[in-house]
């Protein structure tokens, strides 16, 4: 059993890595917490499901939850974020939250609270190796957030605009006064994030073949866990940190009891923070947030 | 008073609480996310020792802040090592580890809730509500909140200057979490009925809510956005299935165009009978 | 005949007929007896949040219903009128409903709240205010018992229910071992889950084969897989399922996935539409008081009735039907209406206090009321007595399979 847990453990971790990526990025280049991402993670979940059930092909149905999802995540970014950029922390943050309720509400609305089935066919095709099975949307999954993750280190790392976000993230200031067009730029920002996030959000319906209005809310939580564990800044940290907490969590449920499993997750991220911030694949000690 | 108002403004100055409690800690440059985790273990342990063990409201309150208080102050030791965001999410983890703890606490029900607390009326709530407010109105006058403030604006710059300002935070997070409890307590005999789910994030930003859209630089925008908070729900019914829709909207249209919220120190000084120094 | 006889019987005659005219009039007089004023009910649904859904639906049958009357005379002349509040699914909210309902609108009763976290903070001040609060779907053990006499539950409590789905399911499928699964957050299936399954179905012979260590999960959870892992290597002849059917069609499709196809067995919250198309090889077996599919005659035209109403919303899925929520919200109101006929209330205002008390009394001595499955009325604890029938979900459909009935001795459901 312990294998087929260590499988479960990887495709939870999988997940929580796309979604903990998409925090991070805004909060690694903005300094703030958009709390949004989740519901962009629902929305890009329930398009992706839409395309789906109106029988058109997978890969336009990621494509579909994507897009849409960046593009409230720009309306988020031209309403919510822009204007109040100078501001401390909390309101920007406060604002997301403010879009993250009108998206559940209009999630309802559309498609209502009870969950949303893809017809079962889709949880079939299971490749047994030995003592694991593994279904075949799993794979994808996995395949999916590795391939994800290593083209966004490559923007970040490798190209000019990923030079100018990290730029930003390091000082905005001096970034603008160098002549980045900082503006230009966040807005890149939350699109990536959008994008990725809508990613997330059709992959992991696909998996699960269901989908409700709040499966943002308690994985966006945990994702916000992952993305400290990781280290808040670090593409490769959420990488390594997603999996982690996946199997974490995975074994406390098989072992330890599923009543300690938000105890254990929450724990590890409080210690994190507490023992060495920058997360477990952070590099400077860097714990000077944004002030409050 | 009709009994549904009456409803009203007992949710209003229970909310009040749990907003100046973050208010309280706020006003040290600290955010934190987790004071549900506070309320929850006041709810709780006023409730335990009102029903389990016969002791009369009052004292059960004072014991159960104090014991929140002591708790607050041990959060605010590792607290002191982060900043902004950081501890915002450390805070986070502790309300959602709280709520955990509490879901798990088979003794007070567990999932199941606890009850068998007497109720009480909205007077003696405002009576807490209002003693409150009025002692963190008194504080603001005090050399005490200046220093307060000063970690606030400059934390680096106040310590330089020969402040305590280990001794500001800590004992701000534990007069936070005292103040929390009241408000679980409150809580607890006002709907004689208490369970975890009522102790969640949620909750925490609710109380954050109300600090930074009734005003977050003075202590009674707490009520202003307290009242908003408990009434608004109310007041959009009309609008029926896209009420929450609404209510989201208009939070980000309030801070777009009014981000230190509602109430604020010129505001304030209207209103104030205080004369102004001509 | 002789003088007398004629005169005997002429007497009788003339005394029948005056008995009869009177009882005559007055039965006219009573229809009309309330004739220019209304009666205010209310009902308190979460029409936004967590299960919109249900409060939706809700609204839409009250709607229904409130036209019905109306449209056939009232209630003895008056008209009725509804007053419809949402609670967003949140207790603080249910309770402003309440007190608004009460205090404002002046309503002579409640139907709701929906859910059971709702009615422990709501029926307290129902017993404060002195308004018939009647739940539509709390099934939590309990909750009216704690809080009479306002409080009513047009419910089962999940215990008695259990008693009779478990040996169905034993000798269904030879069930000699389980193990649990149940949502942690949520506290109805928990109670269910961790005090009143494992109970009965060791009565029943049947091992628990995670006594010890019973699987949970929390709402709102998106991945069950480790939970399901360790159910499949527990190897049951079946599992208990204590959750919401929202939840429950996680687990379950977590259970397919997994190539783990043995029967389910749970309480009355996994009743839906929803729950048949997560894994329809897959056997669920679970009490209900009413299902779309039903084949009693009442509920069938409930059903023709309503169905098409729900279809024609913008803010409902096409493909909807009627729950268990709607017929019993139904039945709750229909109960109301019955005891405004019956009772003798005024409907004046200044009568309001009483008018409450006289519907209450009626309700606690409810007798004979036609519900969608035959006679309801309450016990002690304020929970119904009607009938419940063990259902079968198999291939996209419900099937009746054992009838019962809640009362102590078993019967008084009618046939």
């Amino acid at each position: 059993m312990i294998l087929q847990q260590l499988v479960n453990g990887l495709t939870l971790g999988a997940v929580y890595t796309l979604i903990a990526l998409s925090f991070s990025l805004v909060m690694g280049i903005l300094g703030i917490l958009n709390l949004a991402i989740a519901e962009l993670f629902m929305i890009g979940g329930y398009i992706g499901f839409t395309v789906i059930i109106a029988q058109l092909p997978l890969p336009l149905a990621i494509l579909a939850g994507m897009c849409g999802a960046a593009l409230i995540a720009i309306i988020i970014e031209k309403v919510g974020y822009q204007p109040l950029r100078n501001t401390p922390v909390i309101t920007p943050m406060l604002s997301t939250l403010g879009f993250s309720i009108i998206l559940q509400n209009v999630a309802t609305n559309v498609w209502g609270s009870d969950p949303l089935q893809l017809p079962d066919q889709f949880l079939g095709h299971r490749f047994e190796f030995g003592p694991i099975s593994i279904g075949a949307m799993q794979l994808l999954v996995l395949g999916s957030t590795v391939f994800l993750v290593a083209l966004l280190a490559f923007v970040v790392q490798r190209t000019s605009i990923g030079r100018a976000l990290r730029a930003i993230a390091e000082n905005r200031d001096v970034a603008r006064l160098l002549g980045v067009p900082a503006d230009r730029l966040m807005l890149i920002a939350f699109i990536l994030s959008g994008l990725l996030a809508g990613a997330a959000g059709v992959l992991v319906g696909l998996h699960y073949a269901a989908i409700t209005p709040y499966v943002g809310v308690e994985t966006g939580l945990k994702a916000i866990a992952v993305m400290v564990i990781g280290g808040t800044t670090r593409i490769w940290g959420a990488l390594v940190a997603g999996p982690l907490i996946g199997i974490a969590e995975v074994m406390t449920v098989a072992y330890g009891g599923s009543q300690i499993r938000d105890f254990v997750v929450y724990g590890l991220m409080i210690l994190i923070l507490l023992l060495r911030p920058q997360g477990i694949l952070g590099g400077a000690r860097t714990d000077q947030g944004p002030r409050v | 008073m009709s009994t549904y108002y009456a409803g009203l403004l007992a949710d209003t100055g229970i909310l009040l609480l749990g907003a100046l409690s973050v208010y309280i800690i706020l006003a040290t440059g600290q955010l934190s996310l987790g004071n549900a985790g506070f309320m929850g273990i006041g709810a709780y342990a006023t409730s335990y020792l009102t029903v389990e063990m016969g002791v009369p409201l009052t004292p059960a309150l004072l014991i159960a802040a104090f014991g929140a208080g002591i708790m607050g102050i041990i959060i605010g030791f590792p607290a002191l090592r982060l900043k902004g965001i950081y501890l915002a999410m450390a805070t986070l983890g502790f309300g959602e580890m709280v709520r955990s703890f509490l879901l798990n606490f088979e003794t007070m029900g567990g999932s199941g809730g606890f009850s068998g607390m007497q109720h009480i009326s909205v007077t003696y709530i405002w009576l807490w509500a209002g003693g409150v407010l009025l002692l963190i109105m008194l504080l603001e006058q005090s050399r005490l909140w200046l220093e307060m403030r000063a970690v606030h604006d400059d934390e680096t710059a106040a310590s330089l200057v020969g402040l305590n300002t280990t001794a500001t935070k800590i004992g701000a997070f534990g007069f936070g979490a005292a103040v929390a409890a009241i408000s679980g307590g409150l809580f607890a005999h006002h709907h004689v009925y208490i369970e975890p789910a009522n102790f969640g994030f949620d909750r925490s930003i609710e109380f954050v809510l109300a600090v930074i859209l009734g005003g977050s630089t003075v202590a009674p925008g707490a009520v202003i956005g307290s009242g908003l908070l408990v009434m608004l729900p109310e007041m959009l019914r009309f609008i029926s299935d896209w009420r929450l829709a609404a209510f989201g909207a208009l939070l980000i249209l309030v801070l777009l165009t009014r981000r230190q919220g509602i109430l604020d120190r010129n505001l304030f000084r209207l209103f104030s009978l205080r004369k102004q120094p001509s | 005949m002789s003088n007398v006889t004629r005169r005997n019987f002429g007497s009788a005659f003339t005394a029948a007929l005056f008995v009869g005219t009177s009882v005559f009039a007055l039965h006219a007089a009573q229809a009309q007896e309330l004739k220019g004023r209304e009666v205010v009910l209310g009902a308190i649904v979460p029409s936004s949040g967590h299960f919109a859904e249900w409060g939706r639906t809700n609204t839409v049958t009250l709607k229904m219903l409130e036209k019905q009357v109306n449209d056939a005379g009232g209630i003895n002349g008056a008209k009725l009128k509804l007053v419809i509040y949402d609670d967003a699914a949140r207790p603080a909210q249910a309770t402003n409903s309440l007190r608004k309902l009460a205090g404002d609108d002046k309503v002579l009763a409640v139907a709701g709240p929906l859910t059971s976290s709702a009615c422990e903070v709501v029926f307290p001040v129902a017993n404060q205010l002195g308004i018939v609060s009647t739940s539509q779907a709390s099934s939590k053990p309990g909750v009216a018992k704690a809080n009479r006499p306002w409080a009513f539950r047009n419910t089962i409590d999940e215990g008695i229910l259990a008693k009779t789905t478990v040996p169905y399911y034993k000798k269904a499928y030879d069930i000699k071992t389980v193990a649990v699964i149940y949502d942690a957050k949520d506290a109805t299936a928990a109670t269910v889950g961790t005090r009143i399954m494992p109970a009965i179905v060791k009565e029943n012979g049947i091992q628990v084969l995670n006594e010890n260590d019973l699987l949970s999960f929390n709402t709102g959870d998106l991945d069950v897989s480790a939970q399901v892992t360790k159910l499949k290597s527990l190897n049951p002849d079946g599992v208990v399922v204590s959750a919401d059917y929202s939840q429950a069609v996680t687990v379950i499709r977590e259970m397919k996935r997994q190539g783990l196809i043995k029967p389910i067995v749970g309480a009355t919250q996994l009743i839906s539409s929803a729950i048949l198309k997560a894994a329809p090889e897959i056997p669920i077996v679970a009490p209900a008081t009413f299902y779309a599919t039903q084949k009693a005659e009442a509920a069938q035209k409930f059903v023709a009735q309503l169905q098409p109403l729900l279809r024609k919303e913008s803010n409902l899925p096409p493909e909807i039907e009627p729950s268990m929520y709607d017929a019993n919200i139904y039945e709750i109101v229909g109960m109301y209406i019955e005891a405004a006929k019956k009772a003798g209330i005024t409907a004046k205002p200044e009568d309001l206090e009483k008018d409450r008390v006289k519907i209450r009394d009626y309700m606690a001595k409810l007798q004979g009321f036609q519900g969608l499955g035959g006679p309801i009325s309450f016990n002690e604890d304020g929970d119904a007595i009607k009938a419940f029938y063990i259902v079968e979900g198999k291939n996209g459909a419900w099937e009746t399979k054992v009838r019962g009935c809640s009362s102590a001795s078993g019967g008084g459901c009618g046939s």
